[in-house]
């Protein structure tokens, strides 16, 4: 097995796309820490922490975008027959 | 009605429909999933009830425009609701027709928007004088929709046989929970086993890959590839009745009026059924895929907006998949909205009306012109930008915060042992509103055996 298909060899098909498992655990890890994180650092009473949990969750995803790449391969065509 | 109301409503369904637009496009993201997290934390921050409805009406019509568009320009669904249509949309595409498809189904979906809001609307007035009898029956109203979505499922034995399990299941932790004391006794958890069931593929697949044999099986040698078709635009293209034949609106108007009269039944169910036996007499292959996803795109909205409104105005209890699903944090999210007073209670006629109104009329204008003008633009910004660990991440950790606000971190267990039995039996074939139906009759059943 070549170090190249060894790499790709980590990746699997989860909700109809493929993910590195590496990446989906960090994605998860990012996201739950930012998302508690901001559940729990909010002042405490409603609504506030739900709304800082929920901000959290958002910057946990762009962070998230912006360090992992997508794994597909992507092209354009022109149209016609 | 003032000034300030209606322009934050408005301002809700932009927001709603520019949110979903990506969102939709992202393959593979379900629905219920995608709409009940949001529209639950807008209820649960103290949002106006009128502006949420807005926004929800936006977001679905939104969301199922956009399901599409990635079938017609690349030939994968971009969710549930278009899985029905992508092997007509694949036809298509191979034939070099992306951007013809793809004007037809926004098209269809103005139809369906524009013949099923006026309906369901009608449709509700007419059920109130029957809503408190139906009322008085909701729980064993909801077990017989349980049992009646699993005859008309693929898998009937399967999903009339995991009923009782399931039930015992739920109601088991529930029982756990007060047994210990970390829910006072009565308060039944709901919203956290409910996403639990939404994300019961994911946590399956999670679970697997933390067993060798298994993960070797889910390896997956290459990325995805995706190949997406230049669409040529032209002005003229935004006329909607430009892009479709007489045949074409009538059909997808037709099958959206039956549609709302079915609003009990499956959405994705209704779509394929309707949508396949109203194109399959046509003979041309070509002529019949346009066809086919012009009449599912309007089925797709017809099917989400009464399923919604229908039971919402008339009822005040989610006697709908789709009220169940995708909607259910209009009907129920506890201590805002619950069973005796929700949007139903709060809102008036003219509310109901102006609200889905507004949204529907925004978000057709919105992503109508962004699907036909930039839909190329923005199906390349997702695929490229966006990668599918963030979106996983992002759902993951909404459960997680959402099921340690329901009961501690103890319920965070409990929620991921619901998503492992719902995405076994999910994948094994039993439907998600079989699944939501048997959560609400639970503790009917439960008692009354």
């Amino acid at each position: 097995m070549t170090a190249h298909s060894k790499k790709d060899s980590e990746m699997i098909e989860i909700w109809d796309d493929v993910v590195r498992i590496k990446d989906l655990v960090l994605a998860i890890a990012i996201n739950s820490i930012t998302t508690l994180g901001g559940y729990f650092a909010a002042p405490n009473h409603a609504p506030m922490p739900l709304l800082f949990g929920l901000i959290g969750a958002v910057i946990g995803f762009i962070i998230c975008s912006l360090f992992i790449k997508p794994k597909r391969i992507f092209e354009e065509t022109e149209s016609g027959e | 009605m003032d000034l300030v109301l209606l322009a934050e409503m408005i301002a809700a369904a932009v927001a709603a429909a520019l949110i979903y637009t990506i969102i939709g496009i992202i393959p593979g993201t379900d629905e219920t999933a995608v709409l009940v997290p949001v529209t639950l934390i807008l209820v649960l921050t103290g949002v106006q009830p009128v502006i949420v409805l807005c926004f929800f009406i936006s977001a679905v019509i939104a969301n199922n425009l956009m399901d599409a568009v990635p079938a017609a320009i690349a030939g994968i669904p971009g969710g549930v609701m278009a899985s029905p249509l992508v092997d007509h949309a694949q036809l298509l595409k191979r034939k070099g027709m992306a951007d013809r498809s793809l004007r037809k189904m926004a098209a269809g979906s103005l139809i369906g928007v524009l013949v099923s809001v006026p309906v369901s609307l009608l449709l509700a007035r007419s059920l109130i004088p029957l809503a408190e009898a139906i009322k008085a029956y909701a729980d064993p109203l909801f077990f017989a929709g349980a049992v009646l979505l699993a005859l008309l499922s693929k898998n009937k034995l399967l999903a009339l046989a995991s009923i009782l399990p399931f039930t015992l299941l739920i109601e088991g932790l529930r029982y756990l929970y007060w047994g210990i004391g970390i829910v006072p006794r009565g308060t039944t958890v709901f919203i956290s086993f409910f996403l639990g069931i939404t994300i019961g593929p994911v946590v399956l697949t999670l679970f697997e890959l933390l067993n060798k044999e298994k993960r070797e099986c889910l390896k997956c040698d290459q990325p995805r590839r995706i190949t997406l078709q230049k669409v040529p635009f032209e002005w003229k293209s935004l006329n909607p009745f430009h892009a479709l034949k007489k045949q074409e609106w009538v059909t997808s108007a037709g099958a959206s009026l039956i549609s709302c009269f079915t609003f009990i039944l499956s959405p994705v169910g209704m779509t394929t059924l309707l949508g396949e036996l109203f194109s399959k007499r046509t003979q041309d292959p070509v002529d019949r895929s346009m066809l086919a996803i012009t009449t599912m795109n309007a089925l797709a909205n017809a099917t989400y907006l009464s399923g919604t409104l229908i039971p919402l105005i008339a009822l005040g209890v989610p006697l709908s998949p789709v009220a169940i699903g995708p909607a259910h944090a209009l009907f129920d999210s506890p201590p805002v909205f619950t069973a005796t007073h929700n949007m139903h209670h709060i809102l008036s006629q003219t509310d109901f009306i102006l609200a889905t109104v507004i949204g529907a009329g925004v978000a057709l204008i919105v992503t109508y012109t962004l699907a036909i003008k930039y839909a190329q633009s923005i199906c390349a910004f997702v695929f490229k930008r966006i990668p599918h660990e963030a979106i996983l991440g992002l759902f993951c950790a909404f459960v997680l915060l959402l099921a340690y606000m329901d009961a501690g971190w103890m319920n965070i267990g409990g929620v991921m042992l619901i998503g492992l039995v719902s995405g076994l039996l999910h994948r094994w074939g039993v439907g998600y509103g079989i699944l939501f139906m048997v959560l609400y009759a639970a503790p009917w059943l439960v008692l009354g055996l």
